[in-house]
């Protein structure tokens, strides 16, 4: 009655909004998506003069083999990797046993702690002071320097336990009255029972972790170290490896390829990724 | 430490000073596994966060490659108060990243508006889809995906001026272009991201008032003004207030997308400080650029937690 779609007096203005609301969302889209979509098309494209062409006028794949194939280009693509599963399953492992921790509402010192690791969220020593930390610790050029420093992200480290103080207490107690430690309660029940809490938080890790860039550039000289994010921006400003090389495929066309190759595993992930990070956002407040 | 009474702390004397002691000392033994267990999260950040807090002295010191060479107390502080190129930086930080705020929430707000008038489920649920994946893309993958659409050669923008017979134009690279073209791009990304706190205060309003402003032949128009706005005011002061207090954050969406033909329109207060500290080495004065402004985005989140008591009656922090 009050939402009815007609055109007859009354609700004549109320339909003439809804079809331009719809044109007008269905345009937006399209401008989202127009951007990674040329993107896309043109990285499959062997004619090198793109104009306006949504569909390649030559499709090939030789962009794609040309990155499987040159080490400058796989090696950081296997570093990103390597930094985004072991850093997940680091910052997954620190930061669930360090959120069990700060449940338990007896312990001393669990105020402390909470406070502790919430002042870091609005005061922090800035980027000189944390660079000169971690040369002092001896970690510049290698991949800890990139991956210690984010397996604790506070945010992320209150969302969790949050989570667990959602399992029932009295489960747990019975665990405890039947000679459980609590480290094998914290590995046998709870975390199976909070699965899809450390689902959600993996997955903001991992994005995290694929997505670094700027500590790759400030703690990693070497290139051999460097991920698929530092290469990907060193191949689209100036690079000698396009302009010297003699490849049968026009530079854009691996460069193009090269943003798809590091959008493919968000992209992968983005489904799962959607639901969680929206609950995320919508838990907001964050207490201690 | 309010329960206390725990059952097999029965035996010792309530009150008396000794066994408050006594009484934390058996809750200590139990609870040592915990300690362990939050060990390495304390290690973290103790040599992450808190070490580079002591760090920090450095500002007043002359710093040198072997270290600490001599104080020498706000010397750093009035080089920077004099030097033109940290005032460029300031200002364009409060210029850009005000400009975002400003035209970041009102987008967010008039999307969420627009989404929460669409009644067709699947397709609100694709358009939200749509919208928020930009999100997720990297500063990097954003950066690098419009410099190619943008390119003067072979970007598709370019392509379309030329078949109008027009002159390319190298947009991140022309001071007059570059902060509109920066502001879009933070759009394109952001925008979507931004309207889920708004959507989920939205879906709060009661279907009833409308109901009731439609029998009483209120417009839509005069709907949305007097029910739907007032149902997200405090969630829109409360997102202005949180994301004013990280004004001056604004970092790595500005260093992927600048380049030294535009530093007079883009560079901000932390790409100064990266360029100083760690491309010039000049360690001490960086850090004293990064203590300011480490010390007025503390003061913003402070009076934005001020603000946000009195407006809601709840802090933020």
């Amino acid at each position: 009655m009050y939402d009815k779609f007609s055109f007859a007096k009354g609700y004549r203005a109320r339909a003439i909004f809804v079809i331009c609301n719809t044109i007008f969302l269905i345009l937006l889209c399209i401008a989202m998506l127009v951007p990674i979509l040329k993107v896309l098309s043109d990285s499959f494209d062997a004619a090198g003069n793109y104009e306006l062409r949504f569909f390649p006028r030559v499709a090939t794949l030789d962009a794609y083999k040309l990155i499987l194939s040159t080490e400058s280009l796989f090696r950081p693509f296997m570093i990103s990797v390597f930094t985004t599963v072991v850093g997940t399953l680091l910052a997954l492992t620190i930061s669930s046993m360090a959120a069990y921790v700060l449940t338990q509402k007896e312990m001393p010192g669990r105020n402390f702690f909470t406070y502790a690791i919430l002042i870091t969220m609005i005061f922090h020593g800035g980027m000189i002071p944390t660079y000169l930390v971690i040369k002092s610790l001896g970690l510049l050029n290698t991949l800890w320097a990139v991956i210690l420093p984010m397996t604790c992200n506070t945010y992320n480290l209150i969302l969790l336990k949050n989570f667990f103080s959602t399992i029932p207490q009295g489960i747990v107690e019975s665990a405890e009255i039947d000679g459980c430690t609590p480290m094998m309660i914290y590995t046998k029940m709870v975390l199976p029972l909070s699965k899809a809490g450390l689902a959600a938080i993996g997955l903001f890790y991992a994005v995290a972790y694929w997505n670094t860039f700027f500590n790759f550039i400030i703690y990693i000289n070497n290139p051999d170290l460097h991920n698929f994010q530092v290469r990907l921006r060193e191949l689209i400003l100036t690079d000698d490896f396009l302009q010297r090389g003699t490849f049968t495929i026009y530079p854009q066309t691996v460069q193009n390829a090269c943003i798809i190759v590091s959008i493919i595993p968000v992209m992968i992930l983005y489904p799962f990724l959607q639901k969680h990070f929206v609950k995320g956002v919508n838990l907001g407040a964050i207490k201690g | 430490m309010k329960s206390m009474a725990n059952s097999n702390l029965a035996g010792l004397q309530p009150g008396s000073q000794q066994s408050k002691m006594a009484r934390k000392m058996l809750l200590v033994k139990k609870y040592m596994p915990f300690y362990f267990m939050f060990l390495p999260a304390l290690i973290i950040y103790v040599l992450f966060h808190y070490l580079p807090l002591w760090g920090i002295r450095i500002a007043f010191y002359e710093y040198g490659i072997f270290g600490i060479k001599y104080f020498k107390g706000l010397e750093n502080f009035y080089e920077l108060f004099a030097s033109e190129s940290f005032w460029r930086a300031f200002i364009n930080t409060l210029l850009i990243s005000g400009t975002n705020l400003v035209l970041g929430m009102f987008c967010s707000v008039v999307l969420s508006l627009l989404l929460n008038e669409v009644k067709n489920g699947p397709f609100k649920k694709l358009t939200q889809t749509i919208v928020y994946l930009p999100h997720f893309l990297s500063w990097v993958v954003v950066a690098s995906i419009f410099t190619m659409i943008l390119s003067p050669q072979t970007g598709v923008v370019n392509s379309i001026i030329k078949s109008f017979g027009g002159e390319p134009i190298y947009f991140l690279a022309k001071e007059e272009w570059w902060r509109p073209i920066f502001l879009m791009i933070y759009r394109w990304k952001e925008t979507g991201w931004g309207t889920i706190i708004f959507l989920a205060a939205l879906s709060a309003a009661d279907p009833e008032l409308y109901e009731a402003a439609w029998i009483d032949g209120a417009s839509r128009l005069k709907q949305v003004w007097y029910i739907t706005l007032p149902t997200i005011r405090t969630t829109i002061l409360v997102v202005f207030i949180m994301n004013l207090s990280s004004i001056f954050n604004m970092f790595e969406s500005v260093f992927v997308m600048q380049n030294p033909l535009v530093y007079k329109v883009s560079d901000v207060i932390q790409t100064y400080t990266y360029r100083t500290g760690l491309v010039q080495a000049d360690f001490d004065y960086a850090t004293a650029v990064g203590l300011f402004n480490s010390v007025l985005s503390f003061t913003l989140v402070i009076i934005a937690n001020k603000l946000s008591k009195i407006i809601q009656g709840e802090s933020i922090l």
